[in-house]
């Protein structure tokens, strides 16, 4: 039966869905007169969906039939769920309008693979061709790397698109080996080293590449995945992972049951460690150690590494460097700017930084402004942190209906 | 003391040059008079060029490049009564020109803060305006903001759409930016016809729609999260959130 193309947006758009990676930030602005489309170097979410996620790119798959079987992904060949797929040109016709509609910044084209890995490479391929070449298209585009495909194809994507990623999924062999028996780490980073070597060959700005790990469908502490992100980075293989909290789709004897709920705060947290690595110039074994695997879910890991470290605080807003400053919870980069920005003019103390609405409601344990040192809460590592969690309620006095201190009359007290 | 102007650039400029030479001291400042009574006394400013364009030379002269572009990108919050502390901003200007960096002084920082606001409004419009195409393949862009953003989504716009016709029309304030083969700039628009859509318009917005519906996904809705990202006030004209339910 031939699906209409609406059906087929809904089916491809839909098994898309779970791939988290959606940014078209990061790269320079590389406008040409008389084509169309332009990258913005900060990204733009052009809308955002029910579940509150940025849209950024026309994020489909090219299809979604697939010859393999990995246990926590929808499309599994296993599964019996509506089938389809888009013909190169009829998906760059849509990419296209959605363009010049502002709907969009680009495409973000994945695939199940179809037939062969080198076949729904190729298939990707022409897709970008077309937009690149015929349609003068200057948008940003991501591409999924197939694992396992050719290095010929890889070159050729990589020189067309923006971005590449590879899915890792699974932070360790062991769980890889266990729900996608047909990847391999080697397998799925493959295409990735393809395409840095290639970006190194030429002397160019690498390509940029991300990848994906679920979080909470295998038994890895955060520490592991912490370091396996370290790694990459470190490496230069890649400009930015993503974690995704594990939403069940398949029933799988080895996977968590399908009514449990995703772990949407250790996402978080990972998200947050995962600035800090990037950001902050934190390593990953500062903020989980052998002796704690896992995020701390109470307070957020820079918090949670100050009052591991109390040694270093309280610090002098001052006098410490930026470096330090960008060390204190509660203060992020831009606070940061502000307060150095600040003090060449005067020495500032806490009403300053109120004016400068720099909000000290975590930072305040840890600093001194001008010598001077808030004085509810003692310095100590649990009376902070209870102080953190859980601050004192405001005592709420709701009057009784038959409370009669007060005229019933007038009203007055 | 009160001043009047007449809202325009010029009219500001003005209003600065009889500020410094007859030495006033306004408590407020008004494009049009407010509805309320009023017991100081007003002076109402006209507009002139040529105290206009000695003002604007003198801050060409003796300002940094940023402050002057400070001021103009103030100029198009249009809904703020940011005069007050303008006029202070530009008469400490004069007196010291790196005072001007200081965020510690209540003006700058008052200005720092919503020209900071003007560009967030800015990178917002650069997202949720929406094009529609006409049946000669213009793109139409109705937009409605709280500040002119209109130059700076002309400029943006102008690289994105450099082989395209397009139009981006500011209902409330009038104006529009036209893009066609023999005219770029912006007009101001004294009425218009609805015009006719092309035939592909309404299969690429239902298209959209079902892309924004599927890709969604259930088990993490979170529709205050949705509506703090896009608040109602920009989905006038986005036409995925049409018939669509909000936060409770």
């Amino acid at each position: 039966m031939r699906k209409d193309i609406y059906e087929k947006m809904e089916i491809l758009s839909n098994s898309a869905k779970y791939d988290v990676s959606c940014s078209s930030s990061g790269v320079e602005t590389n406008y040409k007169k008389g084509e169309l489309g332009a990258t913005h170097t900060s990204g733009i979410c052009h809308t955002y969906t029910a579940d509150g996620r940025c849209v950024s790119l026309l994020k489909v798959l090219l299809t979604n039939f697939c010859i393999y079987d990995c246990a926590y992904c929808i499309n599994r060949s296993s599964n019996d769920i509506q089938r389809a797929a888009f013909a190169p040109r009829e998906l760059a016709d849509i990419t296209i309008n959605f363009y010049k509609r502002n709907y969009i910044e680009g495409l973000f084209l994945s695939s199940g693979i179809i037939s062969s890995e080198d076949h729904t490479m190729s298939l990707i391929l022409r897709t970008l061709k077309i937009l690149r070449h015929e349609y003068k298209f200057n948008g940003y585009i991501h591409v999924k790397l197939i694992p396992g495909g050719s290095m010929e194809l890889v070159k050729e994507i990589v020189e067309l698109a923006n971005r590449v990623s590879s899915n890792i999924e699974l932070p360790s062999d062991k769980s890889l080996k266990l729900l996608a028996p047909n990847k391999t780490k080697e397998k799925v980073l493959q295409p990735l080293k393809y395409a840095r070597d290639l970006s190194l060959e030429k002397g160019k700005q690498p390509i940029g590449m991300s990848t994906q790990l679920i979080v909470g469908a295998t038994p890895e502490s955060d520490k592991d995945i912490l370091k396996l992100s370290s790694v990459l980075y470190d490496k230069g293989l890649l400009k930015r992972v993503y974690y995704s909290a594990y939403i069940p789709v398949n029933d799988d004897k080895n996977l968590p049951a399908i009514i449990t709920k995703p772990p949407m705060l250790r996402e978080h947290r990972l998200y947050q460690a995962d600035w800090l690595l990037r950001f902050y110039d934190f390593s990953y074994d500062e903020i989980v150690s052998e002796e704690f695997p896992n995020l701390d879910e109470d307070v957020d890991p820079k918090t949670s590494w100050a009052l591991n470290n109390l040694s270093y605080f309280p610090m002098e807003i001052n006098k410490v460097s930026k470096e330090e400053l960008l060390r204190i919870p509660g203060l992020g980069a831009r606070a940061v700017a502000k307060i150095l920005n600040a003090r060449r003019f005067k020495r500032l103390g806490f009403d300053d930084l109120k004016k400068l609405k720099i909000s000290i409601k975590r930072a305040k344990y840890f600093i001194t402004c001008n010598k001077e040192f808030q004085k509810q809460i003692p310095f100590y590592k649990d009376s902070i942190k209870q102080a953190l969690t859980k601050p004192p309620k405001k005592k709420i006095y709701q009057p009784s209906l038959f409370d009669i201190e007060y005229s019933a009359i007038t009203g007055e007290l | 003391m009160i001043l009047l102007y007449d809202g325009s650039f010029e009219g500001f400029l003005s209003l600065v040059y009889k500020v410094y030479y007859k030495r006033l001291q306004p408590n407020e400042i008004y494009k049009i008079l407010p509805n309320k009574i009023l017991f100081e006394e007003i002076i109402e400013i006209e507009t002139s060029k040529e105290n206009s364009t000695k003002v604007l030379n003198a801050i060409k002269k003796n300002f940094n490049k940023q402050s002057l572009q400070k001021i103009l990108n103030i100029f198009m919050c249009d809904t703020k009564n940011f005069e007050l502390d303008l006029l202070s901003f530009i008469i400490i200007g004069f007196k010291d020109k790196n005072e001007l960096f200081n965020i510690n002084n209540p003006y700058v920082f008052s200005l720092n803060t919503l020209e900071k606001e003007f560009f967030r409004l800015v990178h917002k419009m650069y997202a949720y305006a929406r094009f529609e195409e006409l049946e000669d393949g213009t793109l139409y862009a109705k937009i409605d903001s709280k500040f002119n953003v209109i130059y700076f989504l002309a400029k943006h716009f102008m690289k994105r759409f450099n082989n395209q016709k397009f139009i981006i029309h500011d209902v409330k304030r009038k104006l529009a930016f036209i893009k066609t083969n023999d005219f770029i700039g912006v007009q101001e628009v004294a009425s218009f016809e609805v015009p006719t859509y092309s035939q592909n318009e309404e299969k690429f917005q239902k298209l959209w729609k079902s892309f924004f519906n599927a890709v969604s996904i259930k088990e993490r809705e979170n529709l205050k999260l949705q509506q703090n990202q896009v608040p109602l006030i920009y989905r006038t004209y986005m036409s995925e959130f049409f018939n669509e339910p909000t936060k409770k």
